[in-house]
């Protein structure tokens, strides 16, 4: 490996990291102290809603699985090499990680066109929006090519990528581990890192308050409280 | 005070001694064992049996510092042995040193004398392997029959013909025919006793192969080596286009799921609401 690589390397794997972390947890941080009305995804769902279905839904669907499968691949590296022991588990696993992936690609294309294509939408996208979205775009696409390239993602992941990631972790950084990586690859690590590092500036940080009890609490219907057949006005 | 101070530096060397020497050992254990022996014949590399010998001593520090280098500016013995060893060069390795480079040649020129060096090598005998041998590399390749040390198995990055299914990786290089490049039994067994490409090295540094899981491996390669070409990357597209299905389907299921979003939210709740409440 040249010394220019290695500089390079130092760079982006030692140094990115510990910067975006470090910006992440400050800015995320003071910004909920200081801002915290401005934790928002600032949905544009009521200015358009039919083409909003298609590049959210899928989306969210998509990048929730694809982001936990990471997740769970750093925190039980081994058990998700056991069950990638049996070849059919290994493509089963594959096939939905890539199906989800693609979703979210196809989600966040149609997210991006709306926000092109509708006036109205375009008038309350910022600058910094279209930061996120490109960085999203190029870390999906390198996802997904990653995939579809250099198979099998969740084996090596967690062989490979996992103790780097835990190094970082630890302080104790160990770049052997994916310097030999394919530049496709190291893209995405480094795609990674940019994103962790624009989060706590951009609306992404609804991510960090998500209604969790959504999931579990039963629906509420908020109704007026008049009498029957009282014309429709303000609630008592 | 004064004789303390003129009984340290020996000391030091005294101690430093055997330490440095089983430091080189590790070393070469480590970086070096995948491609040569000592005394137990050429692999990829020469055997390095009184390498000192045959070679000027400075001329080997310098080399094995920088191989490339020596390739580079067209050093005659450097490209004589690149020849030798049918154009694998040696790789420059992490943490060479000159004072590396020398405890080397050190423990070499001691190990040289023994009648039977620790880096002697694998020996493997020459009878065919059976099918059962072929059998087990199988399983070991596809994660079928687990590595012992906790290593991921092969089909993680790399695949070899006839596999079947989706096939094996690509991060890595197709293996099929890596017995043929790797010229003997011998070589492929010490290269996987200590894998010399830093992907691997990395990974398997704490998780060694066995030699109950290299010689079967060793087995297999033999026998996908013999029977032709690399699959075409068919696999591959197979699955994209199973990712592609999957992900159509879900888009499916997302629209019939949610089919009734534009015509009512509220009054199917509180409909169902009243249904609960026995009042409907």
């Amino acid at each position: 490996m040249t010394n220019l690589a290695t500089y390079f390397d130092q760079l982006l794997f030692v140094a990115l990291p510990y910067v975006a972390f470090f910006v992440f947890f400050l800015v995320s941080i003071t910004r909920y102290h200081w801002r915290g009305f401005t934790y928002s995804s600032l949905s544009s769902q009521f200015l358009e809603n039919r083409q909003h279905f298609w590049g959210l839904v899928p989306f969210h669907y998509g990048i929730i699985v694809v982001l936990t499968g990471h997740v769970v691949a750093w925190l039980i590296p081994r058990q998700v090499l056991w069950w990638n022991d049996r070849p059919l588990r290994l493509y089963i696993l594959e096939i939905s990680a890539l199906a989800c992936g693609l979703l979210t690609l196809i989600g966040l294309v149609s997210l991006m066109l709306r926000r092109l294509t509708v006036s109205k939408i375009r008038v309350v996208t910022s600058k910094l929006d279209w930061v996120v979205l490109l960085l999203l775009l190029a870390q999906v696409v390198s996802g997904v090519g990653t995939a579809v390239l250099y198979p099998w993602g969740s084996s090596w992941y967690a062989a490979m990528a996992a103790p780097y990631l835990w190094s970082i972790l630890k302080l104790n950084p160990d770049l052997t581990y994916i310097a030999a990586m394919p530049p496709l690859v190291k893209f995405h690590i480094v795609g990674a890192f940019a994103l962790i590092l624009v989060f706590p500036f951009s609306r992404l940080v609804h991510i960090l308050v998500i209604p969790n009890p959504y999931l579990w609490r039963k629906p509420q219907v908020a109704r007026w409280y008049r009498a029957p057949g009282e014309a429709a006005g303000e609630p008592v | 005070m004064k004789g303390v101070l003129h009984v340290a530096p020996l000391a030091v060397l005294v101690l430093a001694g055997p330490a440095m020497g089983q430091d080189a050992a590790d070393f070469f254990r480590q970086n070096c064992v995948s491609c040569h022996t000592i005394g137990g014949g050429r692999l990829s590399g020469p055997d390095l049996k009184n390498v000192t010998q045959r070679q000027d001593r400075a001329w080997l520090v310098q080399f094995i510092q920088n191989p490339q280098a020596a390739m580079d500016r067209g050093d005659p013995i450097a490209l004589r042995l690149r020849e030798e060893a049918r154009g694998v060069v040696m790789p420059r390795i992490v943490g060479m040193d000159q004072a590396r480079a020398e405890a080397l040649l050190n423990m070499i020129d001691a190990e040289s004398k023994l009648e039977k060096s620790q880096f002697v090598g694998l020996q493997i005998s020459d009878q065919p392997f059976t099918p059962a041998d072929i059998a087990q590399g199988r399983r070991i390749f596809t994660g079928d029959r687990p590595l012992a040390g906790g290593g991921p198995a092969c089909i993680s990055c790399h695949t070899i013909r006839g596999l079947g299914g989706l096939g094996g990786g690509f991060l890595a290089p197709d293996l099929t025919k890596v017995f043929e490049r790797m010229g003997s039994r011998a070589s492929l067994a010490s290269w996987l006793l200590a894998p010399a490409t830093p992907g691997m090295q990395a990974t398997f540094r704490q998780r060694a192969f066995t030699s109950e899981e290299i010689l079967p491996l060793v087995a297999l390669f033999e026998d996908t080596g013999r029977g032709g070409g690399q699959d075409a990357r068919v696999g591959n597209f197979v699955f994209l286009l199973f990712g592609l299905g999957g992900a159509a389907a879900a888009l499916v299921a997302f629209g019939f799921a949610w089919r009734w979003r534009f015509k009512a939210v509220r009054a199917p709740m509180v409909e169902a609401g009243r249904r609960v409440r026995g009042l409907v």
